[in-house]
């Protein structure tokens, strides 16, 4: 089978299914939803003359405070490109899964997690590119000129940049977790309550600065800019960490899912 | 030709598989009987690549179908029901699956037509009947014009329209020159459709031979089976 006919199905078969779209409206969505009302909280409390009762007027950085849905999002496409192989019919339908058809389909299993990888990487990079200038302008006419932006166009572009990282790593992260284990429960339990609840990865650095390498807290930076909790890895050498566990988790999903049965 | 050879699989201690071996020919309609839980299913996930064994070899036209380029246009299958995700319609299902294996869009509706589904190829399959969800299975093993069709169970939940329909399928794809391999618990519906037998119980191949063969001496082939299975004694397992 060609490479192209390969991405091109499981890019067909992704947007053919309606939990891919939920994943992509918590993203696109979500992120413009909050945009527009922390920039009213903004543009209210500047016009009211107590700027200082937000924490930062910037329309970048007002924009930019959305980035963990685009992750909730990222998680949701990572997890649903896989639970779906493994979710069973309903019993009066035969209760067969999905993955038996595709491997049926696709035997080479190597190839068929590197198309799914894509996919996801293409997928999660067109929702950033939506999302991120959609926000960004929205924050700018809402705030406008009525505060000043401490954010260069060329640090708002490395932010951009470096968000769109975390959340494709974020979202591979969440395949290679579901591929592993056949259950599309475990990664979002981890991977959103750690991104929006409560920060375990962050508690733990309370007991051993070892936690900074973990992955989320790696990429931490990548658009937290630096005015959020000290110690860690910086931008540059904690993207390099949190890649290096990606490839790590996609590669032992791999070797686990060419060996065992369907 | 579909080529099974000295097959072993165990799941823990439980040997599921003890050295099954047969051959499903071209030009004929090959039947693998057992009760449930005899040992058929875990045969054909091996024989698709699904499953790996812990001994033996299946091969297609010579070849273990891992290695099949675009394997939908040598072998078509079926294992339970459609393979389809609920919340997809069926030509949103065969039209990836088209797309995976190098299949002209067109047969999507050629199969939907075939199968007689196709005026319900924009339901989500979640809403199937087991009937439909058969039905669309088999047009997905028909897609790509296979010589050869492997099917676990496939008159499960036909209606009895539909199973003389699938009769008919399956000798014209025998008839043409194809390899058909059927598994199947239900004696009678096999009787009238199969050439070669391979009967299986306790994860072993009891006896293989032509229709003829296996019922000389017996009024049907249910009598046959049970006499060369041991009654019953599959289902208890």
């Amino acid at each position: 089978m060609s490479t192209g006919g390969l991405l091109a199905a499981e890019l067909r078969k992704t947007v053919t299914l309606p939990a891919a779209w939920a994943g992509i409206a918590v993203a696109v969505l979500g992120s413009i939803a909050i945009t527009v009302l922390n920039a009213l909280t903004t543009r209210s409390a500047i016009d009211a003359g107590t700027p200082e009762r937000v924490a930062n007027t910037s329309a970048f950085e007002t924009a930019f405070a959305a980035m963990p849905l685009g992750t909730v999002g990222a998680v949701v496409l990572g997890v649903v490109v896989i639970s779906s192989e493994y979710a069973a019919n309903s019993t009066d339908a035969g209760g067969g899964r999905q993955i038996t058809a595709t491997l049926a389909a696709i035997p080479r299993r190597v190839s068929l997690l590197a198309a799914k990888a894509t996919v996801l990487v293409l997928l999660v990079t067109a929702v950033a590119a939506l999302t991120l200038p959609a926000t960004a302008g929205i924050a700018n006419a809402v705030i406008g000129g009525a505060a000043t932006e401490t954010v260069t166009p060329a640090q708002a572009l490395v932010r951009g940049l470096g968000g769109t990282l975390y959340w494709t790593l974020t979202g591979l992260i969440a395949a290679a977790v579901t591929l592993l284990t056949r259950s599309g429960l475990i990664a979002p339990i981890v991977l959103i309550a750690n991104s929006s609840v409560v920060s375990v990865s962050l508690l733990l650095t309370n007991l051993t600065p070892l936690a900074h390498w973990l992955p989320d807290l790696a990429g931490r930076r990548l658009f937290t800019g630096v005015d959020t909790v000290e110690g860690g890895l910086a931008a540059g050498p904690g993207a390099l960490v949190m890649t290096a566990w990606t490839v790590l988790l996609l590669t032992v999903a791999a070797v686990v899912f060419r060996r065992r049965d369907a | 030709m579909l080529l099974i050879d000295q097959l072993v699989k165990r799941h823990g201690t439980r040997t599921v598989l003890d050295h099954v071996g047969f051959e499903a020919r071209p030009g004929r309609v090959t039947a693998f009987l057992g009760a449930n839980g005899a040992g058929k299913s875990s045969t054909l996930r091996i024989l698709l690549g699904l499953d790996r064994p812990d001994g033996g070899t299946a091969l297609v036209d010579g070849r273990p179908y891992r290695s099949l380029r675009d394997p939908l246009r040598t072998v078509g299958s079926m294992l339970d029901g459609s393979g389809a995700h609920r919340a997809r319609t069926a030509r949103d299902h065969l039209a990836w699956l088209a797309r995976s294996n190098g299949i002209a869009r067109r047969r999507v509706g050629e199969v939907l037509d075939q199968v007689g589904l196709a005026s319900s190829a924009g339901v989500r399959v979640g809403r199937f009947s087991l009937g439909m969800g058969q039905r669309l299975g088999l047009a997905a093993a028909l897609l790509g014009e296979p010589r050869a069709l492997v099917l676990d169970e496939p008159v499960n939940g036909l209606d009895p329209e539909g199973i003389r329909w699938m009769r008919g399928l399956l000798r014209d794809q025998a008839a043409a020159g194809g390899t058909v391999l059927l598994s199947s618990h239900l004696m009678a519906e096999v009787a009238d459709v199969a050439d070669d037998l391979v009967v299986i119980a306790g994860g072993r191949i009891v006896r293989t031979g032509t229709l003829a063969e296996l019922t000389a001496g017996y009024d049907r082939l249910e009598d046959a089976f049970f006499a060369l299975t041991g009654g019953d004694e599959g289902a208890h397992r």
